[in-house]
């Protein structure tokens, strides 16, 4: 908790964290597995911030915690200053496979939020076509998902994450299924949209320097038991070029990461 | 999860030549087959009192289809008697396996019931049913559902608890309450493997009247291959199993059709036909574009 409270960037206002934590811990199954401990952070508004780490380090348990999905066995959690005890309205998450409604149409998918806040609007549905070519699926919003590509459908599940019109975005390894072209292209759309709707992002990855590329900080996480190693700050302005990914400094940042994760 | 459907290898597939290459080379193993049959029971190799000529069988369908007509009754009673043993053995099935699926408590205490009840040959019970219900149409119906219940109990039982795990945190993330999640979720997602268990159980249906009327004997078509047998017409018996092979096939087509409708969104006909009609139905609400 400590080594967050020398920072800050901005006007205190904006400083207030979105979401934090400290000495967060999880652990299953009677006690045996320790998926993570002593997690302390705070993301304050509109930042993004990513959490890279091998398999199993507790990066999904973390994202279902702040969720409100499971409850933390120690430690606490907030979200705009409120304690997390059950998954809240503003705060939305996007799985690693698509997980659409096969019966649903694209369209029908991304209002699956809105249906479930109650009636469904107008407004509702004009936003939902226009997220669906936001994603560049506007001539798709009446296709099944098994009528799509994996991109397609994980393109429609961004949509729908952004429909529930949260502004806590939670979003685990979203594009990790994919070729490397379209998860870049889709990377760099995400950026664009959420800097333009002013959310609080945090994005898992197994990548390195796709963390490093995204995000305004980088929670490096190491396993058995599952903790934050520690937190990178990443210096770059932004909208960021592509270009920047041969740097020596992105290349040093990497560097930094990967030793920490090699040490473990 | 059961599957009604077999597979013996490639179906029809492929260009026009080699598709009538094989509807020709299929037509010459039938012709062959029947005209073998034909010679063996004219020449006397095969007993033509247990296996009546292919001409013969033809007879007799011409007569009690047409100049007897007396196969008419007994296929509405029997049809009648599957239709409403289905409907009724279906509607507890599934709503048995919806309610023992979305109950916990006792979904943890039913599987060693459900073991006994799967290991135990349903049909061993008409007897007792007949016993309890009478001669009649009741007890009949009620051996008809008992075959068929439990293909949709198992399968909606299976397709309610095995709901994706991912699918219902997403639910849950997004404020879903139960009633929510059953009806846009857990019950959607089941009605492909429900249809499956419907189709085994409407063919189920079709061999349940006939055990029911060789018990009961005093009319359809079970009782009628019955009466055809003891008085040795062979040929009349003949017909009627073949009918039973119309029946049946057309049991299987009709809920492949079926299917196609319910569970569209497992074919891509059903996907593509229905997509439009959204479109359409979207279009026509002036809705957003
Ligand atoms: N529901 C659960 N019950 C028991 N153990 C669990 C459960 N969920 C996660 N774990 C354990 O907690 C640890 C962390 O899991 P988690 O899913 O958070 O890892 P992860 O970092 O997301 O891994 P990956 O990159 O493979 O997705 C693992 O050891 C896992 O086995
Ligand atoms: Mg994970």
């Amino acid at each position: 908790m400590q080594r967050h409270a020398v920072r800050s960037k901005a006007s205190p206002d904006q400083n207030a964290p979105v979401v934090s934590g400290s000495g967060v811990g999880k652990t299953f199954a009677s006690g045996t597995v320790i998926a993570l401990e002593d997690a302390g952070f705070s993301v304050p508004k509109g930042r993004f911030n990513s959490l890279v780490g091998p398999s199993g380090c507790g990066k999904s348990t973390l994202l279902r915690l702040i969720s409100g999905l499971i409850e933390p066995t120690s430690g606490s959690l907030q979200v705009h200053g409120e304690e997390v005890t059950k998954p809240r309205q503003d705060v939305a998450m996007m799985f690693q496979r698509a997980t659409l409604l096969e019966w649903r149409t694209a369209i029908e998918n991304v209002l699956l939020p809105s249906e479930i806040g109650g009636r469904v609007t107008s407004e509702d549905r004009t936003r939902a076509m226009e997220l669906l070519k936001l994603v560049g699926l506007g001539d798709f919003a009446f296709s099944f998902p098994a009528q799509l590509s994996g991109g397609m459908q994980q393109r429609v599940a961004l949509a729908r994450l952004l429909q529930t019109g949260a502004d806590v975005l939670l979003l685990d390894e979203p594009f990790g299924a994919l070729d490397e072209f379209t998860r870049e292209r889709l990377n760099v759309e995400l950026l664009r949209i959420v800097t333009e709707i002013e959310a609080t992002t945090i994005f898992v990855t197994h990548n390195i320097a796709e963390a490093i590329f995204l995000a305004d900080e980088v929670y490096v996480m190491t396993p058995r038991p599952g903790r934050i190693a520690k937190i990178i700050d990443v210096p770059f302005d932004r909208p960021r070029e592509l270009s920047i990914q041969t740097s020596p400094e992105f290349n040093h940042l990497v560097e930094e990461a990967r030793d920490i994760l090699g040490a473990h | 999860m059961a599957e009604a459907t077999a597979s013996l290898g490639p179906s029809a597939s492929g260009g026009l030549y080699l598709r009538t290459r094989r509807w020709l080379t299929h037509a010459a193993i039938f012709g062959t087959l029947i005209l073998a049959w034909e010679i063996g029971t004219r020449t006397e190799l095969l007993d033509p009192l247990f296996y009546p000529a292919p001409s013969k069988i033809i007879t007799s369908f011409w007569r009690i289809y047409v100049t007897q007509g007396n196969i008419w009754k007994h296929l509405y009673v029997s049809i009648g008697l599957v239709l409403a043993g289905f409907a009724a053995g279906s509607i507890l099935g599934i709503t048995l396996g919806s309610l023992v699926g979305l109950n916990p408590l006792v979904r943890r205490f039913i599987k060693p019931y459900v073991i006994v009840l799967e290991a135990t040959p349903r049909i061993a019970v008409a007897p007792l049913l007949i016993a309890a219900l009478g001669f009649g149409a009741q007890s009949k119906i009620a051996i008809i559902m008992l075959v068929c219940f439990f293909a949709p109990f198992i399968n909606t039982l299976s397709g309610v608890v095995n709901v994706n795990e991912e699918k219902l945190e997403l639910f849950k993330s997004l404020g879903a309450s139960k009633m929510q999640i059953l009806k846009k979720l857990v019950l959607p997602e089941a009605v492909p493997v429900i249809m499956a268990g419907e189709r085994l159980a409407l063919t189920a249906a079709l061999s349940g009247v006939l055990v029911a009327e060789f018990i009961q004997r005093d009319q359809g078509i079970g009782a009628l291959i019955l009466t055809y047998t003891r008085n040795l017409n062979m040929a009349s018996a003949f017909a009627c199993i073949f009918t039973l092979t119309i029946i049946g096939f057309a049991i299987f087509k009709g809920m492949e059709l079926m299917d196609r409708y319910i569970a569209f969104w497992s074919h891509e006909d059903g996907m593509t036909r229905v997509s439009q009609n959204r479109n359409v139905r979207w279009a026509k609400q002036g809705w957003a574009r």
